[in-house]
């Protein structure tokens, strides 16, 4: 990865120098080892501090949203999964494509710090190096190896698509495409609560939903949820009260499930950031899992120019009215 | 000083739990929250930082103070009184000092009654902190994680298998009174322990990255400052949510609303952010237009405004928004671009 | 449970709507009184109240009466929003919840002796209308008393009478009233609030106090300086969203200070000293 900043930086200072773009939206490295950020580079001297380890877990492709950027030409660095967001956000027509040069990061995987800390690797540690498979934790009292899987997200671990779909310039080599864990694994926490009876899983996400502070994170952190004005914003619509009230909080999360379904492209963003744990990419595997059901398998974000399952109909598709058939109530 | 063995403490919150709402750190699905103890709650210890700060508990998200019922062109009001007395275990001191700073703002004339009578109704018992964590930057106000915090009732320090308790205020001796039966009288070896640890937690303290923290070096005035270049550049990767404000233990901004339940209902308080675009939203316009008005809000709140009403800081370095934030715009990055770094101890 | 000695400054009493009359399409003016009659409170002119309509909520409105007028509270509102729409429906005899008074006001015991020039422009004549009446009402305690309104057309002046009637015909008081264009039927002056100033080229020894638009005050201050008005002359009353009207809510904040606290009065060189940020 060390290599790859390199080039990113001389790919970001070439771009700004030579006029290509007004802004490149990379990363940047804050004062502790899990601390990279997303950062806006406008001149060449900036790019020294750009960086690319195992932590730019941020989304950049969520920074393109049309009113954000203007009219300004921008060069954005996505990793696989950001380029699954990309697609998605031109495909609900939030991106102006002529505008953005997207470079593509090959990414290994990124390292989750819960983990690591759970490991109680994170005393007196300073940098974390990629070497293959393996990741060499440098502390103050000297170095630790630890098989990469170890500490990746879940997420990461499950990911199809560590190559980016969409690039106008892909910087270094691919990366192998499988996964750690089977990819029909991600499943099998949803499977495990549609096994429960309706009042157990009422009462699991009833006890999940409970810590939920309303502080939209899950929202304005996922690349799905790019509209100019969100519903819940509106206060003279008054869908949603401003009192933290369980069932408030239940409809927040169901809605904005619902919202997004057929276009969450399954990055975990949303129970990444959610300060309270709240497993919400359950609930849109849930959804994807059913669409694959009943409409086929569909990867949100793969090809702009395919139109998504609840945005179509055709004549085979599941009908829930009929009874026996697959959809709705009857299944 | 007086000290309890540590698997003796279920009996202590069982005790407690008789006369008093107990709120504890307490694990669960995987977040642990100060909630209310109930028998066979994962009460957790050892965690550093719970998620929400115990400011949920003198200031909550949500509290009802008012109900109302038309009938016809009648209004009636009525007050709604608070809940019974209770008590807090195991507030870490950055949490005990934050109260001080809510104190300032609803304590102030005109007094906020409710918030009066939440602070009257609660005992607080702090737990240093043994092992501060590398987003701590709590000495930076100048707070010590070892300490015998001022504000709490009782003080705590975990020493493995025992827990060491100092009744601090007239209402924690009362209170420690009324527990004698379970807390025994410390020993010389113990307090000769808890020095030990003390001195260990200095050391810690110094080690950690965050040590150099100064909020004091940022130099110029209100106005500089407000108008100084970092803003445009810090506020771009700030997504809007409002996570800080709310895991924050000092961000004490609130909405008041109205509960419609036909003709009666209920007007409440409720946590708000300055993070959010409707903040400020009037019906003829909108004073901070851009994320970039919001975030410099936030942190000059904190760093300069607050300051300049209550003399004091509000933050306590207690590293929530260095944890949580999503795209890590946490109040040491803006400290330290504001100039507010010492390069020496 | 209830208690009635709670006093918190969020909670607030009933009181009645005791007559309404409308002043524009969009601007009607209520009378509240205690539902056994008087003030609920007493104030100074420039002072807020936080008036409720449950469930709708709570809305921060000037008090355009005077504290002289001591049978009721005035309120001039625009309908604008949910709150002030829902107080457009009510009927005369309606009860609502009103708290208060909030903030500072304008300094009337300064501006004893002193000649007094009101600058105000569409629903901003409402906190100016207060401190106009009190003088009025302690006519020989102040000097000569000049009105500028203005409004976007006739049809959107508030408190008609005081301006073609009560107020010119007293003793040494002008009002001076302005259009923003041309309009059938309209004889006065037309133009606006800002330049109608420069032509009456006013003496630069008035105490000066403006409400209105912020885009006219910013033009009005431009031009008062040009006249060699000093800053400390000048006062003016501001409006930002408020929530709890005592300087806790932490929204209503210029800099350091809140306006529903330490404002909505202020002296445009104390102004001056706050960041742009209202």
């Amino acid at each position: 990865m060390e290599k790859i900043k390199e080039e990113i930086r001389q790919i970001a200072r070439e771009a700004l120098t030579g006029k290509k773009v007004d802004i490149i939206l990379a990363w940047e490295k804050g004062p502790l080892w899990y601390d990279s950020y997303p950062a806006f580079f406008t001149k060449e001297e900036e790019v020294d501090s750009l960086t690319w380890d195992s932590f730019c877990i941020n989304n950049l492709s969520k920074y393109l949203l049309e009113e954000t950027m203007a009219d300004k030409k921008v060069g954005v660095f996505v990793k696989g999964c950001d380029a699954l967001a990309f697609n998605q956000m031109m495909q609900d027509n939030r991106i102006r494509r002529d505008n953005v040069v997207v470079y593509g990061l090959p990414c290994p995987g990124m390292i989750d710090p819960d983990k690591v800390r759970a490991k109680r690797l994170n005393r007196g540690l300073t940098e974390v190096k990629q070497s293959g498979d393996e990741l060499i934790f440098v502390t103050k009292d000297g170095e630790i190896t630890v098989p990469a899987h170890e500490v990746y997200y879940d997420k990461c671990l499950y990911c199809h698509y560590p190559n980016p779909v969409v690039y106008d310039q892909l910087i270094g080599e691919k990366v192998a495409a499988e996964t750690a864990l089977d990819r029909s694994e991600r499943f099998s926490q949803v499977e495990a609560l549609e096994a429960l009876s309706a009042e157990e899983r009422f009462a699991y996400w009833d006890s999940q939903f409970s810590k939920c502070m309303r502080c939209f994170a899950c929202r304005n952190v996922c690349p799905a949820c790019s509209c100019e004005r969100c519903t819940f914003d509106d206060d003279d619509l008054d869908i949603l009260g401003k009192a933290r009230e369980d069932s408030e909080d239940q409809f927040f999360h169901l809605i904005r499930a619902y919202h997004v379904v057929g276009r969450c492209i399954d990055c975990g963003e949303c129970s990444r950031v959610c300060p309270q744990d709240i497993p919400l990419e359950k609930l849109n595997r849930k959804l994807i899992k059913d669409i694959n059901a009943l409409y086929g398998e569909y990867q949100a974000g793969l090809d702009p120019s395919t139109k998504a399952p609840l945005v179509t109909y055709q004549l085979e598709d599941a009908d829930s009215f009929t009874a026996g058939e697959k959809g709705g109530k009857g299944t | 000083m007086k000290k309890i063995a540590k698997d003796q403490l279920a009996l202590l919150w069982e005790k407690i739990d008789q006369n008093y709402q107990l709120f504890l750190p307490i694990a669960k699905e995987k977040a642990v929250n100060f909630s209310t103890w109930k028998e066979g709650a994962e009460v957790d210890l050892d965690a550093l930082r719970t998620v929400n700060s115990p400011k949920n508990i003198i200031f909550p998200q949500t509290e009802t103070y008012l109900t109302f019922k038309k009938e016809g062109k009648k209004l009636g009001l009525e007050v709604v009184s608070r809940d019974e007395e209770y008590v807090v275990f195991g507030v870490r001191p950055c949490d005990v000092a934050s109260f001080k700073l809510l104190d300032n703002v609803f304590l102030g004339e005109p007094v906020d009654k409710f918030y009066e009578e939440n602070r009257q109704k609660g005992l607080i018992i702090s737990q240093a902190c043994l092992n501060p964590e590398e987003t701590c930057f709590c000495n930076a106000f100048a707070i010590n994680p070892e300490s015998a915090p001022v504000g709490a009732d009782v003080a705590t320090w975990d020493l493995g298998d025992l827990l060491l308790w100092e009744a601090q205020s007239e209402k924690g001796k009362a209170f420690t009174e009324a527990l004698s039966d379970l807390l025994e009288d410390v020993s010389e070896d113990d307090r000769k322990k808890l020095d030990e640890v003390k001195a260990g937690i200095k050391d810690k303290l110094e080690d950690l990255p965050l040590v150099h923290v100064a909020p004091e070096k940022i130099e110029g005035g209100l106005k500089e400052i407000f108008a100084s270049e970092v803003w445009d550049e810090l506020y771009q990767r700030c997504l809007g949510c409002g996570m800080c404000t709310y895991v924050c233990p000092t961000c004490h901004c609130y909405d008041l609303k109205d509960y419609n339940g036909n003709g009666c209902g209920e007007r409440f308080r409720c946590w708000d952010s300055c993070m959010f675009s409707d903040f400020t939203m009037m019906a003829h316009g909108n004073p901070r237009t851009t994320q970039k008005e919001r975030v410099r809000q936030r942190f000059m709140h904190k760093l300069v405004y607050y300051p300049n009403n209550y003399e004091s800081y509000a933050c306590v370095g207690c590293g929530r928004c260095t944890e949580r934030c999503p795209v890590r715009l946490d109040i040491v990055k803006v400290i330290k671009k504001l100039g507010g770094e010492r390069n020496e101890l | 449970m209830s208690c009635s000695c709670h006093a918190d400054p969020l909670v607030p009493v009933v009181a009645v709507v005791d007559n309404i009359r409308r002043d524009t399409a969009d601007i009607k003016t209520f009378q509240v009184k205690k539902p056994e009659g008087g003030l609920p409170f007493i104030f100074k002119p420039g002072q807020c109240a936080m008036l409720s309509v449950p469930p709708l909520g709570e809305a921060i409105f000037s008090i355009t009466s005077s504290p002289t007028q001591q049978e009721f509270l005035e309120f001039s509102i625009k309908n604008v929003g949910k709150v002030t729409d829902c107080l457009h429906q009510i009927e005369v005899g309606t009860e609502i919840g009103i708290r208060g008074p909030y903030g500072n006001n304008f300094p009337v015991e300064a501006l004893r002796g002193k000649d007094l020039l009101f600058i105000g422009g569409g629903i901003g004549l409402a906190p100016l209308r207060s401190v106009i009446n009190y003088a009025l009402d302690n006519r020989s305690d102040y000097g000569k008393i000049d009105i500028v309104y203005g409004a976007r057309s006739p049809e959107d002046f508030v408190h008609r009478n005081d301006l073609y009637q009560n107020w010119v015909e007293q003793a040494d008081t002008d009002v001076h009233i302005t259009v923003d264009r041309e309009f059938e039927g309209w004889n006065g002056h037309v133009g606006f609030v800002p330049q109608y100033i420069e032509e009456l080229n006013f003496s630069s020894d008035k105490t000066v106090l403006v409400c209105g638009p912020p885009i006219m005050i910013k033009f009005v201050l431009e031009v008062l300086e040009k006249l060699g008005f000093d800053q400390k002359q000048i006062y003016t009353t501001l409006e930002l969203k408020m929530k709890c009207g005592i300087g806790k809510c932490g929204r209503c904040n210029i800099g350091d200070k809140y306006v529903c606290k330490d404002g909505p009065v202020f002296r445009c060189d104390e102004l001056g000293k706050l960041p742009d940020e209202y």
